[in-house]
Parts: C-alpha cells; structure tokens; sequence
C-alpha cells in the first residue's frame, strides 16, 4: 500500500515538472510589449502621491479634483489653501508645511484637508473625511499628467499687446527679469534691465545648463524651488487672478484662465500657423555678416529674420542663452561655452542647435529625402567637404546672398538630357521599362525650388543631377559631353572582388523604389500595395515570358561567371 | 594487501581511465574552424528587401517545389499573415509593422555555426558541413528530434508523404558543389541578399552599420546568437520588432548537452570496470582465505 502510494506521488511530481517545463517552452513572448497605464479625462484634476517623499506608497494615490474646490471657494480665493508671500499667493500645499519628511507631510495634508471638510460639514455638503473615499483602490494606477503648455510666440504677441492696452506703456518687467549672482545685496539681485528679456527655460530649467554663470544663476533658482514648473505658475497664475475680475465685468470669459486644461491643452500651433506672427524684437540682427575675428574662412552672411520664423523658439538655436553664437564659442573654445570651439558649434552634424545638424534634420522630410537619404552623413565627412561646398556659405559678402534665382529647365540641351529613358538591357521577364526622365526632373526642381534652404545650397543644375547621377563627376561628364549612364559603373553580373558593389538589376530597383518610399509616393514604391500591380507600375510582365528565371537553361556565359565568381571567393 | 592484488587494482584503474579518454574526444568549437575552411553564409539588409518573393520563387525552382504565384494581388492577401517555412517551402518573406513602417524579412535556416539540429539527429541524417552548409540527408527516419532542438522553427516534417523525411534550406548544397549562387540570392532584385564567407560577409555587414548609423540598429543578428550563426541579419528597427528571438542567448544549443552527454560513456563504461575490478581485487582476498584454510585442512 505504501509502495503504491509513493509510485503514485512520484509520478505526480514528474507530471508537475513536465508541465512547468511545457509552460515555460510556451509561453516565451516573441515580442516584448510594455503595457501602458490607463489614463484618465484630465479636467482639471491633480494625482497626489509625493513619491519623492514618501517612496513606496502604503494607500493609494489620492486623485484631487482642483477644479471642485476652486468652484468651492470662488469668494474666498487661492489664499484659503494657499500660503502667501509679499501679496502673492504660493501655490504650494499645504499651507503650514514646516519639515519635508514623510509624517510631517502625510500629517499637514491630513490636516489641512480633514479638517476643512469636517468644519464645512455642518454648514452644506462636502468632501469625505474616511480614508478609503480619497485614497481609492481602483485609483491606484491612473496616470494623470498634463501635457507641456506652451507660451509660443502667438501668445506673447497677445500679451504684449493686451498688457500695452491695460498699462498703456511697453512694460517688459512685468513678466521678464534678470538676476545678477555678484550683486552683494540679495534683495537687489532680481532686476529687470530693459533689452536682455529671455525665455524663462534659460534660468529655470534646473539641472541642464553648463557654464560658471549659468550654474550659478539656476543654482539660486533651485535653491529657491523655482523649477520651471513653480516658476510659470506663480508668475502666469498670480498675473491672471489680478486681471481675471476687469475681464469678467467685460463678459471677457475665457481671459486670464485659471484651470488647468486651459494652458495645458496639448494642441500647438504649427510653424505655418506662426508665420504671421511679429517675434519679439530685442534689437537683434536682421541680416548680418557672421564673421569671427582670425578665422580662416570667409564670413557667413546669415539670414536672421528667416530663421527666426522657420523656428518655434528662440531656445532651438540659442540654446543656453540670448547671446550671440561667438560670445560663448572662440576660435579655441572656453569655460561659458563648455570648451566647444566655433567650428563644431556651427558645424556639429547631431546637434539640434547648429546649423548642420539642423539642416540635417530638414534633409530628412519627406521631399528631400528622396535623394539625401543616399548621402551619408559620416561618409560625406570622411570623403572631406569640397571646396565648393564651403564656398555655399563662406562666401564673405552679403551682396545678392539673400535672394538667389531660382532654378529652371529650360536651358537643358535635349540631346544631352533626353526626354524619356528605355531601360531596356536586363528585360528578360518584364517589357522595358520607360523612364520619365525630364519629368522628374522637373518635378525635383519644382520642390527645390518652393524651399528656400534647398534653393540656397542646389546652386545650380548639376547640383540636382547628382542626386541620382551620384559619385560621378558632374563637371567631367559635362566636359565629355556623354550623360552619364548608370552602366558605367554598375555591371550585369556581380563583382567578384568587390561584393557589396551594386549590380545593374539591384542599382535600379533600389535607387528608384528607394526613393520612391522616401518620398512617399504611392506608385512604384516598396511598401505599399494600393495599386495592385506594384511591378507593373515601372514594367509591365511580358505575356509569354519565361517562367524559368534561376535555372538559365540557354545562358552559358552567365553560369560561367557565376563560377568564376565562386572559384574566387573559395580560400586556396 | 599483496603486491599482486595492488597491481590489479592499479590495472583496471588504467584501463577504465583510459576507456573514458577514448571516448570523450576533444571538442572543436565553431569558432576554432581550422583555416581554409571558412564558412559561407548570406547577408540579409532587411531595409534593403522589397517583399518581392522573387526568392521564394527561385527557390522553389532550384529545389524542384511547387511553384508559388507570386502575383502582385496574390501577394498582398499572402503577407498579411505571418508565414512560417514548410516541407515545399524553404524560404519565406514575412511583413512586420513596425515603427518605421512595414519591413520584409525573408526567413529560412540560419545555418548555425553549432547546429542544434545536427547534435540532435539520431542517425547522423543532418550534417554541418565543413563549408557551413546543415544539409540532410536521405537516410533520416523521422524522429522529428531536429525540429524540437531549432531555436528558429526551421525544420519541417513531411507528414503528407507515405515514407516522410524532413525538409528544410541546406543553402543549395547541391549548387554550390556545381559552382553556383543559392536561388534566392541569384533573383534577388535588389541585393538585399549577399552570399560570401561568414568573414566577408560580417565585415560588410559592421561597415555598412558604421557607415549609416542613422540607418540600421547596432547589431548583427547571428553574429553571436545561439554561438553565431551563417546566416546573417540587418536591420533598421529592433529585431523583437521584426519576428526574431533575442532571448535565445549566445550559447551553442549543443553545449547546453555536450558535457553531459560526454559523461554518459563514463557512467557507463568506466563505471562498470572500476566496480568490477574493485570485486575482482575483493574476491581474490576471499581465495587466498580459502587457500589458507585448504592448507590447515591438509596439516591435519
């Protein structure tokens, strides 16, 4: 009986063991998903958890509707939840929080909310006083979090003016200030100074900005809990409560808001949207000549006013403050500029603040990528720039560099440009395939043409040829007076000594489908099948082909290439 | 203890010690394949690879299997599940979406470098050859022992057939014996296919990497996987995005085994002859006893 029994429980565990193994064989994921957490309608509610302080949570999160409890206290105002300081209410909570550790903070929220409710119990309905109606289970997991607001230049125009009509003065100093780390008096150090207005990002962005200076003044800034965040909100939200009731009284609703998805909207206005718009001015250049003292290339001359629309903020060129490029960028670099010398702060091809790396990013859309998706980046740079291509921009006058005419098709001899190209010596299964070669041409000009960096640096119509007709030299080819044929270089057969070297079938398909998918057109492109007939798009399929494509029945010569090939790639 | 019963034991010591060395031989790892005998393999660039099933179709025509209709209207209905390779298709072309759009990716036999497969066969039906080529071979019986031990899914079991074998990619064998490119990398349009040795292949692969970092992901599928394998990946999105395993380590699927199995033949032969010459060197001990008493009997 016992023998029995021990058989049996044995085999259970050998059971077990195979299927944990079985499971475990099975359930391997092919594919690693992170699971989202669920959001919630943001209306103007707030999660409240002090991670930060409190670490692991031992209740849920508490999910804090503000918007309630500004309608609550209308008459009474911010200052009934919110401390205040020098006539401006602070929006920090609780009111009288002395120490920032864990019982400190749990008990001053528990105070400051229980308390209230409690005492406002008696008069009308209120808000609940048990743990589990605030701290509730299935809150446990939502995400609340607003997305950026921001302050374009749509929006500082609007203020500019509405404060001009309120003040009835350009005052400046109502929003923008400035802070002087070596002023001895600390009650002088914040001042403004009419012309040296900044985006708030430059001082209270903490913890990214390099440099003594810079350290220093954000330093101050996060000593005094002023993140970016704090910041805004005491700056915007006190100036709004001030102006909010003139603008009630005038049936003006929507001014001055308050709520929290009125500023955090998360819809922003496009670069075409901000065309229009004035940008601030601040007396800086329109349209200067870029030239460093001892450099050995010419001078830039530099459109300012054009980038200054083709950017949604000053930040994205001047990324750490509103100086001039060369006064924190030498020759030889220093200590304000973290020792980047002005040749990598302009030519920098992965940062989003030079002009490379930014013309780099532009290279990328859509329109341009046809042909600039062939051009490696760190290929171009171990090649070594041409003398001409730095002539682009180093061309030392500003004379007629600001408007250069536009290409055109019209001076292109016919004979040496054909209209139409056959591709007619791989057709084996396909009929030849008809190349509109003037056509695209035409339309690549056209694109060329509508933007202004691309008129800039296409200088003239060879420029444009090289974009499909790569790594030919244009003027030799011109010289000679033959077009250039992809045949030159690219062979039937692969190349036996070079094997990544492109053959004539492949340099087709992936020059034309390539830049087709670039380019985001539908016919003839990789990736889509819309159309149906993606082949027939280029070639239609001859009737009676042969199906035969591998086996090359009557083809000696190809077979004894194929061969050769294999006998070279063999070791001896 | 005599100096007849030490020599004995010492003996079958010996003995048994110098059974488990014949038959635990040195093992060569992949990695130290002796020179001139450099594995080939294929280069797939996945951003390269247009969906075009051109290779499907030439290997279908090189390995004498049902031709596929790769017909435009055909082909949208067919990418739209996920394939894998089968008894009369060796290769396939899947479409994944992914963050940077749909991307092709032609699958067949890796080629490892230490195949599992071939550890696994019974009767030695799959070979890795000294090329790189896992070929098959007519005399398999159909355990299936190969398709439990790929980590790729690759071989396939004929269960249609009356005397079923297994089927899968060996890199057109036959081919490369005659001088000729694999079908599929023959048809490919585009070269998104590139045949060479494992060598060659993975230098173009890191150039093209280090040449357009924008471009592809920093890293080559099958350069260590499962100890490297012959056939080769690129890719411009992460490869969990794209259907491919990145839990299967860097470990030879052989030697998760190998150290085990090498210890059988010990447990086996070694095992048996220590024991037996522990009892012969016992019982010796038990006859001289004898003898002795045999001795007294005769005193008396």
């Amino acid at each position: 009986m016992n023998r029995k029994l021990l058989y049996f429980l044995v085999s259970i565990a050998y059971l077990i063991l195979i299927s944990y193994g079985l499971y475990s064989v099975y359930t391997v994921e092919a594919t690693l998903r992170v699971k989202e957490p669920p959001k919630i309608k943001l209306e103007n509610k707030i999660a409240i958890a002090h991670t930060e302080i409190f670490g692991k949570l031992e209740r849920p999160q508490v999910i804090f509707n503000h918007g309630k409890h500004e309608e609550a206290y209308k008459k009474e105002g911010c200052a009934e939840c919110h401390p205040e300081k020098d006539g401006q209410v602070m929006f920090a909570f609780p009111k009288n929080l002395k120490k920032k550790d864990k019982t400190a903070v749990m008990n001053a929220y528990h105070d400051a909310c229980i308390d209230c409710h409690k005492k406002s119990a008696k008069k009308e309905k209120t808000g609940p006083v048990n743990c589990g109606d605030c701290h509730k289970k299935q809150e446990k997991t939502l995400v609340v979090k607003y997305p950026k607001a921001e302050f374009d230049f749509y929006v500082h125009d609007k203020h500019v003016k509405k404060l001009k009509e309120k003040i009835g003065k350009d005052d400046c100093g109502l929003c923008h200030h400035s802070y002087d780390p070596y002023e001895e008096d600390e009650t002088l150090r914040l001042v403004y100074e009419p012309g040296t207005e900044e985006s708030c990002y430059y001082c209270h962005e903490l913890g990214k900005k390099r440099g003594p200076e810079l350290t220093k003044i954000t330093k101050a800034a996060a000593d005094k809990g002023l993140s970016i965040k704090e910041a805004s909100h005491q700056q915007c939200l006190n100036c709004h409560l001030k102006y909010r009731e003139d603008y009630l009284k005038k049936g003006e609703k929507d001014a001055c808001p308050t709520e929290c998805i009125k500023c955090h909207t998360g819809e922003y206005r496009t670069l075409v949207q901000l065309e229009k718009v004035p940008r601030p001015d601040r007396d800086q250049p329109k349209r200067p000549l870029i030239n460093i003292k001892d450099a050995k290339l010419k001078g830039v001359p530099f459109d300012h006013d054009y980038h200054q629309i083709a950017s949604k903020t000053c930040r994205s060129c001047h990324h750490e403050t509103l100086k001039a490029c060369k006064d924190c960028h030498d020759l030889t670099g220093k200590p304000e500029g973290n020792y980047v010398n002005v040749a990598r702060a302009y030519h920098d091809v992965f940062s989003e603040h030079s002009c490379e790396g930014c013309h780099n990013v532009k290279k990328a859309e859509k329109d341009c990528n046809g042909c600039h998706h062939y051009i490696a980046v760190v290929e171009a740079d171990s090649l070594g720039p041409k003398d001409k291509s730095c002539g682009i921009c180093h061309s030392g006058e500003i004379k007629g560099a600001f408007s250069r005419a536009p290409l055109s098709v019209a001076g292109l001899d016919p004979q040496k440009v054909p209209n139409k190209v056959k591709v007619e010596v791989l057709s084996k299964e396909y009929e030849p395939s008809e190349f509109p070669h003037m056509d695209i041409i035409k339309k690549l000009v056209d694109i060329s043409n509508k933007s202004k960096l691309a008129n800039y640096f296409h200088k003239d119509m060879q420029t444009m040829c090289e974009g499909c007709h790569h790594r030919s030299p244009a003027e030799a080819e011109v010289k000679k007076d033959t077009p250039p044929n992809c045949r030159n270089c690219h062979t039937i057969t692969p190349e036996p000594r070079n094997l990544d070297k492109t053959t004539l079938l492949s340099a087709y398909h992936r020059q034309c489908m390539g830049c087709h998918d670039k380019m985001g057109i539908e016919k003839g492109s990789s990736v889509r099948f819309k159309d149906g007939d993606r082949c027939g798009a280029c070639h239609k399929k001859k009737v009676a082909g042969p199906a035969e494509i591998t086996r090359l029945k009557n083809d000696n010569v190809v077979k004894q290439n194929t061969k050769n090939i294999l006998n070279v790639w063999r070791p001896k | 203890m005599d100096r007849r019963t030490f020599l004995k034991i010492m003996g079958s010591g010996v003995a048994g010690a110098a059974t488990g060395n014949l038959l635990t031989p040195g093992r060569t790892p992949a990695s130290e394949v002796p020179l001139g005998k450099e594995f080939y393999g294929i280069l797939v660039d996945t951003t390269r690879c247009i969906g075009c099933r051109r290779c499907e179709l030439g290997c279908a025509e090189v390995n004498g299997m049902p031709i596929p209709d790769i017909a435009e209207s055909k082909t949208e209905d067919i990418l739209k599940t996920l394939r894998k390779t089968s008894d009369t298709q060796y290769t396939v072309i899947n479409r994944y979406e992914t963050e940077k759009g749909p991307v092709y990716v032609p699958r067949r036999c890796m080629h490892c470098s230490q195949p599992g497969c071939v550890a696994a066969c019974l009767v030695k039906a799959m070979k890795k050859r000294p090329t790189g080529q896992v070929t098959w071979d007519l005399n398999c019986i159909g355990c299936r022992l190969c398709m439990v031990s790929c980590p790729f899914d690759i071989p396939k079991f004929e269960y249609k057939k009356a005397i079923p074998r297994i089927q899968k990619c060996n890199l057109c064998w036959d081919r490369f014996n005659k001088g000729a490119l694999p079908g599929c990398v023959e048809v490919c349009p585009t070269q998104a296919l590139m045949f060479g040795t494992r060598k060659q292949i993975l230098e173009e692969g890191k150039r093209r990497i280090a040449t357009n970092p924008d471009k592809y992901v920093d890293h080559i599928y099958g350069e260590y996987e499962v100890g490297g394998t012959s056939h080769l990946y690129l890719s411009a999105v992460p490869f969990e995005q794209i259907g491919f395993r990145k839990d299967l380590g860097t470990v030879p699927y052989p030697e998760y085994s190998t150290g085990f199995l090498y210890a059988v033949p010990f447990i086996f032969v070694l095992w048996p002859i220590v024991m037996l010459g522990m009892n012969r060197a016992t019982k010796k001990h038990e006859e001289e006893k004898h003898e002795e008493k045999h001795e007294e009997h005769g005193k008396h």
